[in-house]
């Protein structure tokens, strides 16, 4: 799987899409593309297929796991990472259950988060590359 | 929810209460209700311990009067069978014996009994003596729901808590986040002036996120919400990250942390984002009262089934008296931040409930050569 380069935000917190945003941008993500909602969110992966989706748990309309089972029937191949505001474990393991890669807080402070979200890049798109000699892929 | 007013419990404490009589002497039981009938007393009469118990179940007394003598179950055995079957909520139970039967007494009371009249009767003595126990009983009751009341309303403000912490989160996380990208030059460099009110901005956001982290955490502790999720985890690898990033945030003070392990522990059971927020605030508070230019002191220890972790500073230390205020809800010391940096109060008795949530223990004590360490222990098998 080669990284394109284009990822999706999901978030209703028009401050947290354009924090996050700067973040993806400052670690070289070339396209970064915003949804305010889980239902915009269907409609840009939809038309753009980006090569990963960062989705937010508590959203109107849809809220993100809705919208991840939904993303994940029109679309099963989506790389899906969740955006959570408060470790909530029930809602970080049903997203698992349906499908996430993962989740990180958004609460994590800027350079850490900065560096989980390239390490999860890398884990998604070069697993031989991140696959540190201890930890061998499976 | 109203609370009850004093008043409202201590009105006149016979009216329409109900009290259930036992004897086998009708004529004990006569003179009984010739007493109470005038105060308003609602009574039911039965003539044996048996009765009794059958009675109470329908008649629900707020008080029994119990004869000891009695054939069939005395009235000492008829007391300790209500007790067994009503519990707490029984109603108190007033023995009636002869005069001078001390024994009588005493067992009645071991028995469960809160008092005794003593044939023949005295009016007056009887509807006082009468009068305390059904107060006593209003009172107690009163009681229980006041305490109800008080725990749902402390119940209700957690959860007030936690949703306006929960919600002052997101916005604080951008503007601590979005004030780093303008200081660090991102959308262009900024004067000093400009640098200096931003950098104000994103201290004041960092303290009032940690102020919101903390009530939040606080919240759930105190709401008693299991929130424990043990997994195998190496403390050396979990501490090592903490240092790593604080070492990022205390190079602005110089301030350099250093963390040496001399042995290879094997992974333990806890819940990794809760004891790494335990040592980030030891870290934090270390870098906090040291000087600047200080080393911070990291160490890692096997001890008796249990693992060690410490953090030395080179700080003043704590006064001894002092020690007391260290772990508990808003206990700040006299102890100042050294660069400026603000404390809540809340994190190290935050540090206590999560270490003792792991069953785990935590301290700190004054070096001889000054500074403080604070130390905590989790068992190697939860």
């Amino acid at each position: 799987m080669t990284f394109a380069g284009k990822i999706l935000l999901v978030d209703d917190e028009a401050h947290i899409r354009k924090f996050v945003g700067l973040i993806l941008k400052k670690i070289g993500t070339p396209t970064v593309l915003e949804a305010a909602d889980g239902q915009a969110a269907l409609a840009v992966y939809a038309q753009e297929k980006p090569d990963l989706v960062l989705l937010d748990v508590n959203m109107p309309i849809l809220d993100g796991l809705q919208t991840l089972e939904r993303l994940h029937q029109i679309a099963p191949e989506a790389n899906v990472v969740m955006l959570t505001s408060l470790a909530n474990r029930q809602t970080v393991e049903d997203c698992v259950r349906l499908g996430a890669l993962a989740y990180i807080r958004k609460d994590t402070p800027r350079d850490e988060l900065s560096t989980q979200l390239q390490q999860i890049i890398q884990e998604i798109f070069e697993p031989d590359a991140a696959a540190a000699p201890d930890n061998p892929a499976p | 929810m109203p609370v009850l007013e004093p008043s409202q419990v201590l009105g006149n404490p016979l009216k329409d209460r109900k009290i259930l009589l036992v004897d086998d002497d009708r004529l004990n039981l006569r003179i009984l209700a010739g007493i109470l009938k005038p105060e308003g007393v609602k009574v039911a009469a039965t003539h044996s311990g048996e009765s009794a118990i059958e009675e109470y179940s329908r008649f629900h007394p707020d008080l029994v009067l119990l004869d000891v003598l009695m054939p069939g179950i005395d009235g000492l055995e008829t007391c300790r069978r209500l007790k067994q079957i009503h519990g707490e909520a029984c109603a108190p139970i007033i023995f009636i014996t002869a005069k001078h039967e001390s024994e009588d007494i005493v067992e009645g009371l071991e028995a469960g009994g809160v008092d005794y009249l003593s044939k023949p009767f005295r009016p007056k003595e009887a509807l006082a003596r009468i009068r305390i126990h059904l107060q006593n009983k209003v009172l107690l009751e009163e009681q229980g729901k006041l305490v109800d009341q008080l725990s749902r309303a402390n119940a209700a403000k957690n959860r007030f808590l936690g949703m306006a912490a929960h919600d002052l989160r997101n916005p604080l996380v951008s503007i601590r986040g979005l004030t780093e990208f303008l200081s660090d030059g991102t959308v262009g460099q900024l004067t000093p002036d400009q640098l200096d009110l931003v950098s104000n901005i994103h201290d004041a956001s960092q303290l009032m996120l940690t102020l919101v982290n903390e009530l939040l955490d606080l919240a759930v502790i105190e709401s008693g919400r299991p929130h424990l999720h043990p997994q195998p985890t190496s403390l050396e690898d979990l501490i090592t990250t903490a240092v790593n990033l604080a070492n990022m945030q205390s190079a602005k003070k110089g301030t350099t942390i250093r963390f040496t392990n001399g042995t290879t522990l094997p992974k333990i059971a806890i819940d990794a984002d809760k004891v790494r927020q335990v040592i980030d605030n030891l870290l934090s508070n270390a870098v906090k009262f040291s000087p600047p230019q200080s080393t911070v002191s990291v160490g890692l220890e096997p001890e008796d089934g249990q693992v060690s972790v410490w953090v030395r500073d080179q700080g003043p230390g704590i006064p001894p008296e002092e020690h007391g205020k260290l772990f508990q809800d808003f206990g700040r010391t006299s102890v100042q931040p050294t660069g400026g940096e603000k404390s809540t109060g809340l994190g190290l008795a935050i540090c206590k409930k999560l270490i003792e949530a792991h069953s785990g223990t935590i301290s700190a004590a004054n070096g001889p050569d000054g500074g403080c360490t604070f130390r905590f222990s989790l068992p190697l098998t939860p």
